[in-house]
């Protein structure tokens, strides 16, 4: 991993908010505060880590008990192309927030601009394609968890007993994912504001950095709800 | 009161601390004798483990308290050996306790072979036994918490000596749990999944309830989770079949099975009989009356009314109570929704006028052997 | 032990002459500009004053509603009738109704809002930067965060007070806390309370575990740390692996309610049972988060008050990182009476593990004494007392660690007895043993000590005739939360219930104890105990950025073998004789 250079010179007067940068009193330098903020940012990962581990464990014990009905409720109510392309997106976006970083360390400050504008985009993409093809068709059939489930079925299909308890667990972990799409797109959307400013260059890209790792955090958890809820069979 | 006379005059018998420990509830059942002994083993190394770090502390701190003038001594802050004795010392110990935990827990999950059936049905606030001929206990006491009388009913269930019982437990609300503290068993009861735990009782305890041995909800449920209690009475296996059977041929008139099924349904729970105001409107002079509902209509306490509270209770709530009541579809039969309303109608004026001759007299048949399968 | 404080007073006047070394709890202008200081303060020690006052309050709540438990219980509730042939019950206070509210209140305002947060942010707060020899935190801000995260919380849980309270248990077990009535909001509020005070407890742990690994003072490496740092380092991983999961899975609790996702619900296909292991998941860990600060604690009173090194240092140090460890693995043992056997058979194996870090440290602990130079004040007291309580609620786990005894003894008082010894006379004993230890320091006054010792032992008596004789309840067959009992249980109940009355009065003459060195204490020296840790090298109370320059550490913090301790008098704190020639001590 790259430590944030200390020994950067600045040209005085005219140094940007990146340039100037120093840490807060209680540290006794930049870099230990940097990998102080780093350590916490991979503690806070941990915990995001385990409160999902709980929807998986959910998912995990429901789709052993009823595996055949889970296997058919995810094949009829879910479509694997648009999770598909959800996946690729938030792939390209995961792809684009690390060139912004490297764009900072290298001070490439047009280029960070637009890789965060782009992944921004990717996540608005994303949020945007749930929604609308699948969120609002969804609740519009009934097709809803557990106790307001209202889907009657049709074309030969009946649902199950189980059909909403699947759904169940499918809204609620990618609406959990899904609001963390959403505080992630507003992180990042404050680093593009903070990058407008300078405030992100070679010798002080911390929350830029911070705001990317929780930036793939939600992407790997994406990658594994994928499979388990549109590929199950 | 007469509970409590007679359990004390029993636990006389033995010694103080026995009393101090299992009070009253004498142990009866197969799993006694290896619990007993298992818990006063741990009861006495906690003894001998307290007392002696108790008394190396309290050896120490006198000692070694500060005197002013009295220079400290130097010594070790630590000694491998020592620390690695006092270490592995418990460990083995626990080793112990492990297996012969293990044991007895083992022998409580694997019931023998050849166990008679119970079937137990739990709901808020009511134990219910049904017996492998279908039948139910028609014997209730009120001595558990009141007195003459006036303690709510619970009921008394028989079981019998010397031979192994194995319960099959179906909550049809929340989770509870069966336990008898003299058997020195319990187990939880879950809604929509099969429980099972078995005991065999030891001693006869005589056909009198007030002999009997406490029946408790030991996972908390409710406003009346600590009144949801039954008394087991432990006969001898010629007695207990007598017991069965005559629980078994219920030839009583309408009017009484619905007594019955008042406290064995737990209506009693909510509903008095006596005026008194509860979770639920009282029975007493309900039958005829007018009712207000929540939503503004109105209507008769009859027939349909009554059947429509049980099976679809949220339906029409009485103005001044709390939407509360579950649902009673598929746990009552038709033929004890009957015996409910005619219990009901002897509680008022107007509902005894309304009385019909088949409420009060007894039928040939037994009603309670085509009893479903309830909480299925 | 009044000399030592008088010896060492003109001490504290000593270095400080620089008028920017002014105390932290100086005001910093009127009225309207302090309290907006304090509100908006990044400072670890005013944060963690807050933190203490909260959580005190939290435990008056709680404890107000545990004595209308007790009372309640004071006698069973006999159906009579009265002169006039009514029927009445006897011996009924509150209605099971309110019992069950107040019962539930008492379990979630002091498992929640007192003892989780009590030791970790309150005293963590205030000792472990000046423990580290720091200036703050790892993440000041954040540290605000979590407090005002604390706040709204706890107003969560006041909200569901105020609508009527919750009667689901602290645990909310479904489906019954998915069985009131939707149009109350209680229960969603109370763990839309729990999931958010999750929040904060995160935050604390992420920020006190960077602060160990990455601001402790030069010279002050692993086996330097005071054992309370060590206890609080442990507790912050605790937290931050455990706490999600009670976040997922409340979180899951209030979506069941609201949307009625099915998770939980066994009436949509759900399982109980998965919710209480999601349950015990965070919870079994959460009691170590309780109690591990406490242990760290003990090792401070009985290391600095008995002035001998912690015996076997490291082996306590470790243990707390076992505790850790072994807690994830045993939760289990919380549903003996509701898993498979096999299962429970696992469990009961783990959780024999975990007795055995308890027990080396509180071996260690009583070896602390041998050949020590103990002093009595109400730390020391507080540290005895822990010795004597924690030891019966450790003991007693072995009964209910047991597969078989366990299951008569399961949700029986038994168990509410071996709790309230661990978490009351182990944390909240410790914690009230680590205020008086600290409380010169937080404050710069001292307390009235006679007034402060009859505090202590009434609170040791009160606690032990409270609760010993709830396990005689227990092994007799009382189950849990019930609101009446049969008439044989009576006796046993009285003691309780009076025993809660004496507890109070302890209490009490804390509260009083507090106000009044607040009002007209003396001042307090910088280092009242002749204590070793860097905390006691600064003014009492400290000064806003804790050391005038970075502390360097020379000797441990248990070194009272070797090191006068910082302003105090040699006379006082002598050093032992030297050891005669050829024997080590070390």
């Amino acid at each position: 991993m790259t430590t944030a250079p200390t020994d950067m010179t600045g040209d005085g007067a005219s140094q940007t908010y990146w340039e100037r940068y120093r840490h807060q009193p209680h540290w006794r330098n930049n870099d230990d505060e940097y990998t102080a903020a780093k350590l916490g940012m991979w503690l806070f990962l941990t915990t995001e880590l385990l409160l999902f581990s709980g929807m998986f464990v959910a998912y995990t014990i429901y789709r052993i008990l009823h595996a055949d009905e889970f296997a058919r409720a995810s094949h009829y109510y879910l479509d694997w192309r648009v999770g598909a392309v959800n996946t690729a997106v938030l792939l390209i976006s995961s792809f684009t927030v690390a060139m912004a970083i490297r764009n900072a360390q290298l001070n490439q400050q047009f280029w960070l601009k637009i890789n965060l504008f782009i992944t921004i985009i990717c996540g608005l993409f994303f949020l945007v394609a749930k929604l609308a093809l699948e969120y609002w068709p969804k609740y519009q059939k009934g097709e809803v968890p557990g106790g307001f489930f209202s889907y009657p079925g049709s074309h030969g299909y009946v649902p199950s007993d189980y059909d909403p308890l699947f759904l169940g667990v499918y809204w609620v972990a990618t609406a959990i994912h899904g609001s963390h799409v959403l505080i992630g797109v507003l992180l990042l959307g404050w680093c593009l504001w903070r990058a407008q400013k300078r405030h992100f260059g070679p010798r002080h890209f911390t929350s830029l950095e911070n705001v990317g790792l929780f930036w793939h955090l939600v992407d790997l958890i994406w990658i594994f709800l994928f499979p388990l809820l549109y590929l199950v069979g | 009161m007469t509970i409590l006379t007679h359990t004390l005059t029993l636990a006389q018998e033995r010694g103080a601390l026995d009393r101090l420990i299992f009070g009253n509830q004498v142990g009866n059942s197969n799993f006694v004798e290896s619990h007993d002994w298992l818990f006063m083993f741990i009861f006495w190394l906690c003894v001998l483990m307290f007392v002696v770090l108790m008394g190396a502390a309290a050896y120490f701190t006198l000692k070694y308290r500060y005197k002013p003038g009295v220079p400290q001594q130097r010594s070790a802050s630590h000694n491998t050996p020592l620390e690695l004795a006092w270490s592995i010392g418990p460990l083995i110990v626990m080793a112990f306790l492990f297996v012969w935990g293990f044991q007895g827990f083992m022998d409580a999950h694997v019931a023998p072979s050849g166990s008679e059936i119970v079937n137990v049905q739990a709901q808020k606030w009511a134990w219910n036994l049904e017996y492998d001929n279908g039948a139910t206990t028609r014997e209730f006491t009120t001595d558990l918490f009141g007195e003459e009388g006036q303690g709510k009913q619970v009921p008394v269930f028989a079981v019998p000596a010397g031979r192994p019982i194995k319960l099959q437990m179906i909550s049809s609300d929340v989770i509870h749990s069966f336990w008898v503290p003299s058997f020195r068993m319990k187990f939880d009861v879950f809604p929509n999944r099969y429980t099972t735990m078995w005991f065999e009782a030891q001693t006869p305890t005589g056909p009198d309830p007030k002999d009997g041995l406490f029946l408790f909800c030991a996972e908390y449920c409710g406003a009346e989770h600590s009144q949801m209690a039954g008394i087991i009475k432990v006969l001898d296996p010629h007695d207990y079949n007598k017991w069965k059977q005559e629980m078994g041929v219920d030839t009583r008139p309408p009017v009484e099975k619905g007594a019955s099924l008042y406290v064995t349904k737990a209506c009693n729970s909510c509903h008095s009989v006596d005026g008194t105001p509860n979770t639920g409107p009282t029975w007493l002079d309900l039958f005829g009356k007018d009712r207000v509902f929540t939503n503004g209509s109105t209507g008769v306490a009859d027939e349909n009314y009554i059947r429509e509270s049980i099976l679809e209770p949220a339906r029409n709530i009485v103005e001044g109570y709390p939407n509360q009541m579950n649902s009673y579809q598929g746990q009552l039969t038709e033929a004890e929704i009957r015996s409910l309303i005619a219990y009901m109608k002897t509680l008022s004026e107007a509902g005894r006028a309304a009385l019909t001759p088949e409420e009060t007299t007894s039928s040939e048949e037994s009603e309670g052997a085509e009893e479903p399968e309830s909480g299925a | 032990m009044s000399s030592t404080h008088n010896a060492t007073a003109d001490a504290h006047a000593g270095g400080h002459d620089d008028h920017h070394d002014v105390s932290y709890l100086k005001p910093k202008g009127g009225m309207m500009v302090t309290i907006w200081d304090w509100m908006t303060t990044i400072d670890h020690k005013k944060i963690g004053v807050m933190y203490l006052f909260a959580s005190l309050f939290a435990f008056f709540l709680g404890g107000v509603f545990a004595l209308l438990v007790r009372l309640e219980l004071f006698a069973p509730d006999v159906a009579t009738l009265d002169a006039a042939g009514n029927p009445i019950i006897q011996g009924q206070i509150f209605n099971p109704d309110l019992y069950n509210r107040f019962f539930t209140l008492h379990g979630a305002i002091m498992v929640f809002l007192f003892i989780i947060p009590a030791i970790p942010a309150a005293l963590g707060n205030f000792c472990l930067p000046l423990m580290l020899g720091a200036k703050d935190v790892a993440f000041p801000k954040l540290n605000l965060t979590s407090w005002y995260i604390y706040v709204v919380g706890a107003i969560f849980s006041v909200v569901a007070i105020a609508l009527g309270g919750v009667d689901t248990g602290w645990t909310f077990y479904t489906p019954y806390s998915l069985d009131t009535p939707e149009e109350h909001w209680q229960v969603t509020f109370m763990t839309l309370g729990v999931f958010i005070l999750g929040f904060s407890s995160i935050f604390t742990g992420m920020n006190f575990v960077v602060t160990v690994h990455k601001l402790r003072a030069p010279g002050l490496g692993w086996f330097d740390m005071p054992l309370f740092v060590w206890a609080i380092y442990a507790t912050a991983i605790i937290q931050v692996l455990a706490t999600p999961v009670l976040g997922v899975t409340v979180l899951l609790l209030a979506l069941e309610r609201i949307f009625k996702i099915g998770i939980f619900d066994p009436s949509l296909g759900g399982d109980p049972v998965l919710y209480q292991h999601f349950f015990w998941f965070y919870s079994h860990p959460a009691v170590y988060i309780m109690i591990l600060p406490g242990m760290g604690i003990m090792s401070e009173l009985i290391g600095v008050h008995s002035r001998k090194k912690v015996f076997g240092y490291r082996a306590v140090a470790f243990s707390s990182l076992g505790i850790a460890a072994i807690s994830f693995i045993v939760w289990g043992h919380h549903m003996f009476t509701s898993q498979d056997a096999l299962i429970g058979a696992i469990f009961s194996a783990l959780t024999f593990l975990v007795a055995i870090p308890s027990a080396i440290k509180v071996i260690n602990w009583i070896a602390t004494l041998y050949k020590g130079s103990i002093r009595f004040n109400t730390p020391m007291l507080y540290g005895l007392a822990f010795l004597f309580t924690f030891s019966i609620g450790g003991l007693t786990g072995l009964f209910l660690g047991t597969l078989s005894t366990d299951m008569q003894l399961h949700d029986s008082y038994f168990v509410v007895a071996h709790f309230h010894y661990v978490m009351m006379g182990g944390a909240a004993i410790a914690l009230f043993g680590g205020i008086h230890h600290w409380w010169p320091k937080m404050f710069g006054k001292m307390y009235n000590e006679p007034a402060a010792m009859l505090g202590c032992a009434l609170v040791f008596i009160g606690f032990n005739v409270t609760f010993f004789t709830q396990f005689f309840l227990g092994t007799q067959g009382m189950p849990r939360r019930y609101s009446t009992y049969v008439q044989e249980f009576t006796t046993l109940h009285q003691i309780s219930t009076i025993g809660s009355w004496i507890l109070l009065a302890g209490f009490l003459v804390h509260l009083a104890t507090f106000i009044h060195s607040l009002m007209a204490g003396k001042q307090a020296p910088p280092n009242p105990w002749g204590g070793l840790s860097l905390e006691w090298e600064t003014a009492s109370p400290p000064i806003e950025h804790n050391f005038h320059h970075e502390p360097v550490v020379h000797y441990g913090p248990y070194d009272f073998d070797d090191a006068v301790p910082p302003f105090c008098d040699p006379a006082d704190y002598p050093l032992p004789d030297p050891l005669p020639p050829g024997e080590k001590s070390h």
